[in-house]
């Protein structure tokens, strides 16, 4: 693509070389503020982080840091608080992900059909999505302590404090929370679906269900592989909700992977091994899009 | 695949087959949202509930004695004030900063044609599968080496670096007319009068969008504030809002639900004005792959 570009202009460089030069430099000029931003904030830190997690960092002195190679990859392989890390992430994405992909697809369909209150349906389902995780977690905290409304009514005691419970409890809070920016998606998603196909299914009397398999549904499959994988992505980076919500506890049964991370590095100050978790997250993450891209948009073209 | 939507077995839905499938509906429809109502609405009735109401045995739903106590006791117990007003400044200067460099990056990139673009292009975008998190230890250590610890830019920076407002007015730049400009150009105008002058006002609904997005994520925002602002002073909400708890020494219920009713009003009143423009911008994102 970039080889295209670049004949293009030096086919037409005699007669062009002012107006074109002053393209570059303008184009050039108007791209820098961003690019020295994410140079600095994004990319940087990216390569930095690859050759932290390849040092025992000494973070008074980071010059003085020792390579060790793979040392705190091999740490980790070998490292228990991390592999529970791991668990209770995959455990929190099992009780995350389905009810939030299944959950915002059924108020999506539901709100697109001709009901009464649309606006007032979609604003309730959206609102959470402006709420800031400290008042999603202490706000949740208070319904799942021992004196809120789950203990009372439903049961359970303080559900924050109990080992079966806690995570449950965040991943209630969780998807309360995070429903909305999908919902509105798919929403957005059902609604351009085209009328017409409907309407030739129903003269050939097809059921809701096969209208459902055989139309909504790969109709709307783009949108819904964009909102699995976001869900997936963000699910696994969870942190502000255990981070307020248990602190990890009750023994470590909700400290996430990102928790864990954030743990390693700003308490313990272990930033070599902190940034080999991270990287290890970023493969993990990467590993799970790849697989939800290849079996749920792979098979086409 | 192909759409074979013959062979449909219920022919003649019977009448009440429907009306039991619309109360369904409603019911399924409204009992949901009567359920994402409650914490709502236990956080604003338990904030406006006197002492005793609040630590009776039986969570209350209705105060059944409204007083403004716990309203007070923030204003003079806290720095929740100062911290709104540290919220608003941070989450202002951000969408500016982003809605302005954003906004140049596309234009440069849909608009001017210069070498290496596409690759930088494809740079930008392989870099939305890049998780925030992972540059947590490296982005801190940049911040600190900087001398942006306790400082407004060490949040605004690592949130301007964020490709995904590039990318999402990417998508819109690229439908300007390309006749627009070339008449501005034959008229003279420079390339940054075009951007401000023609440019610009095209886009405004896209980057309203864009920056409402950008005001909301930012005031919301809790991993970078809370690593940057150290000191209580600077605080934002959130921040603010998680270590009140621990000032306090014991779980105060009224205190902690009103502070969150504190942080979120803002929000939910712009929700309800703008909330066109925040459809937009999700729906935004949702077409950008």
């Amino acid at each position: 693509m970039a080889g295209s570009t670049q004949s293009n202009e030096e086919s037409g460089r005699i007669d062009l070389t002012r107006s074109a030069t002053r393209e570059w430099i303008a184009g050039t000029t108007f791209a820098i503020p961003y690019l020295v931003t994410a140079l600095l904030f994004l990319f940087g830190p990216l390569a930095i982080a690859l050759y932290m997690s390849v040092h025992d960092w000494n973070a008074l002195a980071p010059a003085q840091s020792q390579f060790v190679g793979l040392e705190n990859y091999r740490t980790l392989v070998g490292d228990p608080d991390f592999w529970t890390a791991l668990r209770n992430t995959v455990y929190f994405v099992v009780l995350t992900v389905p009810p939030i992909i299944v959950g915002s697809l059924l108020l999506a369909l539901g709100v697109n059909r001709d009901v009464r209150g649309k606006w007032l349906l979609r604003t309730i389902f959206f609102s959470p999505y402006v709420l800031t995780v400290a008042v999603v977690g202490l706000l949740w905290t208070e319904i799942f302590n021992a004196s809120g409304l789950v203990a009372y009514y439903i049961g359970g005691g303080n559900w924050l404090t109990s080992y079966d419970l806690a995570m449950p409890a965040i991943a209630i809070a969780t998807v309360w929370w995070q429903l909305a920016f999908n919902f509105i998606i798919l929403l957005a998603a059902r609604q351009n679906v085209s009328d017409r196909l409907y309407e030739a299914a129903k003269l050939d009397g097809a059921s809701t269900w096969r209208m459902m398999r055989d139309i909504t549904i790969p109709q709307m499959r783009n949108p819904l592989v964009f909102v699995v994988i976001v869900t997936f992505v963000g699910s696994f980076q969870v942190f502000g909700q255990p981070y307020i919500m248990t602190d990890g506890g009750p023994s470590s049964s909700t400290t996430t992977v990102v928790l864990y991370l954030y743990e390693t590095a700003f308490t313990s100050r272990q930033f070599g091994y902190a940034a080999a978790v991270g990287y290890v997250l970023f493969m993990i993450l990467i590993a799970i899009s790849a697989t939800n891209y290849y079996f749920l948009a792979g098979d086409r073209r | 695949m192909s759409t074979d939507t013959r062979g449909g077995l219920l022919d003649g839905v019977s009448l009440t087959n429907t009306r039991l499938r619309t109360i369904a509906l409603y019911v399924g429809l409204y009992g949901t949202a009567a359920l994402f109502l409650i914490p709502y609405w236990y956080m604003f009735a338990t904030s406006f509930m006197t002492r005793e109401l609040v630590y009776s045995e039986t969570p209350y739903l209705i105060p059944w004695e409204v007083t403004t106590y716990w309203y007070q006791y923030l204003i003079d117990n806290s720095l929740i004030g100062m911290w709104t007003v540290n919220t608003l400044i941070l989450a202002g200067i951000t969408t500016l900063f982003v809605i302005v460099v954003d906004a140049m990056i596309a234009y440069s990139l849909t608009r001017l044609e210069w070498p290496g673009r596409r690759v930088i292009f494809g740079v930008i975008v392989a870099s939305f599968m890049v998780p925030g998190i992972i540059n947590l230890v490296p982005v801190y250590i940049i911040a600190s080496e900087l001398g942006l610890v306790n400082s407004v830019w060490g949040v605004v920076l690592p949130s301007a670096a964020n490709p995904l407002g590039v990318f999402m007015l990417v998508q819109f730049f690229k439908d300007i007319p390309e006749e627009l400009e070339e008449a501005a150009r034959l008229d003279g105008f420079s390339r940054l009068r075009v951007f401000s002058h023609i440019v610009l006002p095209l886009m405004r609904s896209p980057l309203a969008a864009l920056g409402l997005f950008i005001f909301i994520w930012t005031w919301n925002s809790f991993v970078w504030p809370l690593l940057i602002f150290q000191r209580e002073t600077m605080y934002t909400l959130p921040i603010g809002l998680v270590t009140l708890q621990d000032n306090l020494g014991v779980t105060e219920p009224g205190v902690i639900m009103t502070s969150a009713v504190i942080a979120s009003v803002p929000l939910l009143l712009v929700f309800l004005v703008m909330q066109k423009q925040l459809v937009q911008a999700v729906e935004m994102q949702g077409t950008t792959k």
